[in-house]
């Protein structure tokens, strides 16, 4: 049992969930910003690797090595009739082909290209940054104008278009319903993701905790209880918020980058609110709301719970008289349903409640706020 | 034994969730008395009534209606045992009509039974007739005290708590509603608790007072006594001395 | 190629709008009395459907008629409606007793909604050992009592669903203006304790308008099973945005305005999308070769648009609009002078 708790995939999927958990948290615990659509923050990391970093990884290769691409061409042609690369690494690919692409003729090029290579890492990850920057000035946009509930409804609405519509229904950007393999990089991609989203995890942390016992930090807790202070130091608070929002749009990003390193092929339905958006606030309620640590054991502590679930649900259904094993399937998400409102009524501060601090006077922000940007 | 108080309120400390307002208040309201409640602002005065009537969290201490422990009862059930509430603020619905909003203050009557009422309290408040069916934000702000006054006046409770009846209304309406309560406690055998801003005025008409500062009660005892307390007067109650 | 729509797909679009518009009303009631978007409402909505399911399963399989829809109307409703009142007072009401913000009872609708979404999925797995969507949905539309209008079939379900949105519309205004308990319900929303303190039962208003909500969605869900061609529990993921939008183009807070809002949003994203995309197909595919793409997929963005559109210029929707001085502003009334 503890080889499969500790499986490769397992600690990728943790590290990663920790990473969003985090970020969640600063936004949601520590600034009271109730992001009900985190999932498109995590999404624009895979498809940084998936519709766009196949494309350039292709175009890189086809510049480089013309020749070699022109006869992998020609071998692909044979499994899809008049393939182009364009044809290949994108529109309404054939996932079996796209496969072959990326993991036969894209990745094997680049691990052998190690500057090339350390190249498209940066580029990708620097594209994360930029499209979780763009998607982060969005809900700020709108963070900035609403109330918290309408706030939440907005971004819900705002991430189920952006993943369903624009990357699952059309077939054009990232595969559609069939999915896209994602490119991944050097010879052991799992070791890659592994170390990432470890590191992203750790680094993300150690930030949380620096941030949150700033000056920074109370003036975001400020901001999330006082609505006078919110109306007398507009800009400020303005200023906070979208800070808040941009860093964690960051985190989620890449959380999502390495993610997909392992996850490899997925659609944007990976991507749903089930799984990136309600499971990271599972995690923060259960931790207890504005803590880090509590993020972290919440994410921890729901993961492996989720784990046993999974690995004991068939003689749990079975035990339950549930025939059908669509029906065992359908059971973890029933569970966990349960299990966050039992959890909002016997813990409503989670396991390790926020940690009481001392009131902060408005001038203090202030001044903490220019000392900041100084 | 002589009857219970009409309430009776012990150690109580009350707020609004984390807010702790009201601290350690003891009051007792004696049957067909009018108890005055003054203050600075923001002592809480509107507290206490609220908190008189289920409104705010208690942390400790009772409310006795009659003898009977009401503390833990929703307002909708003070409102059936008697006792009645006029609200300092928000005190008519204003996207109701004059009409449904004295329905509304006579929830807890029977349709004949209601009727009558509003019919008597249109003979009090006349202008009141001719605004039935309009709606109540198109009242002015004296007109809208007036059918908050009305609307505490349909039922027939025992006890009738006033949080400031006579904010903004000119003198003479003023006069009038004052007027009103003596004859509630005189020929109807009416208990009253009265919040009043104009302390002197109060003090005049009550029997008894009490006086809040910062959520502590800081004086006790009859009303013509307050009033007499120089010091006091000038140092929370802006009296001339 | 005519710009315009076919008439059956006009019908169906109605249809839709119908629907939409009983579910925002839901959605803003619930909002306007205890202040929780329900994130559920879609979701609680398909045990409307399911009941419509099981009604032409057991019944109307035999005995084919009209009477259908009002059947799943009415028990739709109910069963619905039984439903949300169970949801406040067994998960709400005691959530909020305990101290949960406004963003705790919101996790707890989330939390509702894919329970109800998964539930929902295995029980029809269960009860029929068929995998559903497909099987169900022909099962549905093909018991479906329908017209022949000259060259036209028009669906029973297109007519049933606007009639139904009209007729409970009204009754739900009677009801709010005409009852005691209704003018109580109306006092609530707006001071819940001036409400209390005169003798309303807050908490039972609170459970009344839970249960209302919940009819209205499952009479909405009932019928809606038809034009969703079939009963797929995880379609509400998706119907979920479009309600939402809805009530907010409504003022969220607003029951008249949320159907009104529900409306327009459910005709924008069905004939609005069509007429757009007709017109990109006939005048920029056809005369300018641009890239021929069906706009159809993306019928969900007008439902955002029209959100971000009324945030940005009527943050309280089409309720907080002073329709008066809009009215004066065409010129379709005189005098400046306010209400
Ligand atoms: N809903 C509320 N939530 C939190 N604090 C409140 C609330 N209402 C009032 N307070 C606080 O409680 C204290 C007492 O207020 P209260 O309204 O009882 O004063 P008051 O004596 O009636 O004043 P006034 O004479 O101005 O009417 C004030 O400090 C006020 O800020
Ligand atoms: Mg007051």
């Amino acid at each position: 049992m503890s080889v499969w708790i500790f499986s490769d995939a397992f600690l990728i999927t943790l590290f990663s969930f920790i990473t969003v958990a985090i970020s969640l948290n600063l936004e949601a615990g520590f600034t009271g910003i109730p992001n009900f659509g985190k999932h498109v923050f995590v999404f624009v990391g895979a498809f940084a690797a998936q519709g766009i970093g196949v494309r350039i990884a292709a175009w890189i290769y086809e510049k480089v090595e013309p020749q070699a691409a022109q006869q992998a061409l020609e071998h692909l042609r044979s499994m899809v009739p008049g393939a182009t690369w364009k044809s290949l690494v994108g529109a309404a690919a054939d996932v079996d082909a796209n496969r072959i692409v990326v993991n036969n003729y894209l990745r094997p090029f680049f691990v052998s290209h190690v500057g090339l290579e350390a190249l498209l890492v940066v580029l990708l990850l620097v594209v994360t940054v930029a499209l979780a920057l763009f998607f982060g000035l969005i809900a700020s946009y709108a963070a900035l104008r609403l109330k918290e509930d309408y706030l939440a409804i907005l971004l819900l609405s705002f991430a189920e278009l952006m993943v369903m519509v624009l990357f699952y229904q059309s077939q054009s950007l990232n595969g559609g319903n069939q999915g896209l393999w994602a490119i991944t990089f050097t010879s052991d991609p799992v070791k890659f993701a592994l170390i990432g989203s470890g590191a992203l995890a750790f680094i993300s942390y150690l930030y949380a905790e620096r941030l949150a016992n700033s000056p920074m930090g109370r003036a975001m807790r400020a901001v999330r209880d006082d609505d006078v202070a919110a109306s007398v130091f507009g800009r400020d608070i303005a200023v906070i918020r979208l800070k808040v929002i941009l860093v964690s749009s960051v985190l989620a990003g890449l959380a999502g980058f390495f993610f997909i390193q392992n996850a490899a092929l997925s659609t944007s339905m990976t991507f749903n609110r089930v799984i990136w958006t309600f499971l990271p606030w599972a995690m923060i309620i259960l931790g207890g709301m504005a803590n880090n640590l509590g993020a972290v054991v919440g994410a921890i502590v729901f993961l492996i719970g989720k784990r046993l679930f999974e690995y004991y649900q068939i003689p749990i259904s079975n035990a339950l008289h549930l025939g059908s094993s669509i029906v065992s399937a359908l059971l973890p998400n029933i569970f966990i349903g349960i299990f966050i409102i039992v959890i909002l009524y016997a813990l409503p501060q989670g396991i390790l409640p926020e940690k009481p601090s001392k009131t902060v006077k408005f001038e203090e922000i202030l001044e903490s706020e220019q000392g900041e940007e100084a | 034994m002589s009857e219970a108080p009409m309430i009776e309120v012990r150690e109580l400390n009350a707020g609004y969730g984390r807010f702790h307002i009201l601290f350690d208040v003891s009051l007792e309201v004696e049957p067909r008395e009018i108890f005055i409640i003054v203050g600075p602002n923001g002592s809480g005065k509107s507290t206490l009534l609220k908190t008189l009537f289920g409104l705010t969290k208690v942390y400790s201490g009772s409310v006795k209606l009659e003898g009977r422990d009401i503390t833990r009862i929703p307002p909708h059930a003070r409102a059936k045992l008697g006792m009645a509430y006029l609200p300092q603020v928000g005190n008519v619905f204003a996207e109701l009509t004059v009409a449904e909003n004295l329905k509304m203050a006579g929830y807890t009557l029977e349709a004949s039974e209601l009727e009558e009422r509003i019919r008597d309290v249109l003979e009090v408040f006349p202008f009141l007739k001719q605004k039935l069916n309009a709606k109540a934000k198109t009242l002015s702000g004296g007109q809208r005290q007036l059918l908050a006054m009305a609307m505490a006046l349909i039922r027939e409770p025992k006890v009738f708590m006033f949080d400031e009846p006579t904010a903004g209304l000119a003198p003479k309406a003023a006069k009038e509603i004052i007027d009103k309560m003596l004859w509630l406690r005189k020929e109807k055998g009416k208990t009253i608790v009265l919040v009043e801003q104009n302390a002197k005025l109060a003090l005049e008409i009550g029997d008894r007072a009490i006086l809040l500062v910062s959520g502590r009660v800081a004086y006790r005892g009859k009303a013509s006594e307050l009033l007499a307390d120089k010091e006091l007067g000038k140092k929370y109650l802006g009296l001339k001395g | 190629m005519s710009i315009l729509p076919s008439l059956p797909y006009t019908l169906d679009a109605l249809a839709y709008a119908s629907a939409i518009g009983l579910l925002s009303m839901g959605l803003s009631l619930t909002y306007a009395t205890t202040k929780v978007p329900n994130f559920a409402q879609a979701s609680i909505a398909m045990f409307g459907a399911v009941t419509l399911l099981l009604l032409i399963d057991r019944y109307y399989y035999y005995h084919p008629g009209w009477s259908v829809f009002l059947a799943g109307v009415v028990l739709g409703g109910l069963v619905t409606g039984a439903v949300a009142w169970l949801v406040y007072v067994t998960v709400l009401k005691p959530l909020a007793d305990r101290g949960n913000t406004v963003i705790g009872l919101m996790i707890a609708t989330f939390a509702l909604d894919i329970i109800f979404v998964n539930v929902l999925t295995a029980y029809l797995d269960e009860a029929h050992g068929v995998h559903i969507p497909k099987l169900i949905g022909a099962s549905i539309t093909s018991f479906e009592p329908r017209l022949h209008i000259g060259d036209y079939i028009v669906y029973g379900y297109t007519i049933a669903l606007p009639i139904t949105a009209v007729v409970l519309t009204v009754i739900f205004h009677l009801f709010l203006t005409r009852t005691k308990f209704g003018v109580a319900m109306r006092a609530t929303i707006e001071n819940p304790d001036l409400a209390s303190v005169l003798g309303v039962n807050v908490n039972l208003v609170y459970m009344v308008s839970w249960f209302l909500s919940g009819f209205l969605a499952g009479a909405a869900g009932a019928l809606m099973a038809y034009t969703l061609k079939g009963v797929d529990p995880s379609a509400a993921e998706l119907i979920i945005v479009t309600v939402f939008a809805g009530s907010i183009v409504g003022g969220l807070e607003s029951v008249y305005w949320g159907l009104i809002g529900g409306f327009i949003v459910g005709l924008a994203e069905k004939l609005g999308m069509t007429l757009l995309n007709n017109f990109y197909r006939d005048y920029f595919v056809l005369k300018w070769h641009a890239p021929n793409v069906s706009l159809l997929n993306y019928e969900k963005f007008m439902s955002l648009g029209l959100v971000v559109v009324m945030l940005l210029y009527a943050p309280r929707g089409l309720a907080g609009i002073d329709w008066g001085a809009v009215a004066r502003r065409l010129g379709l009334r005189r005098g400046g002078g306010g209400r």
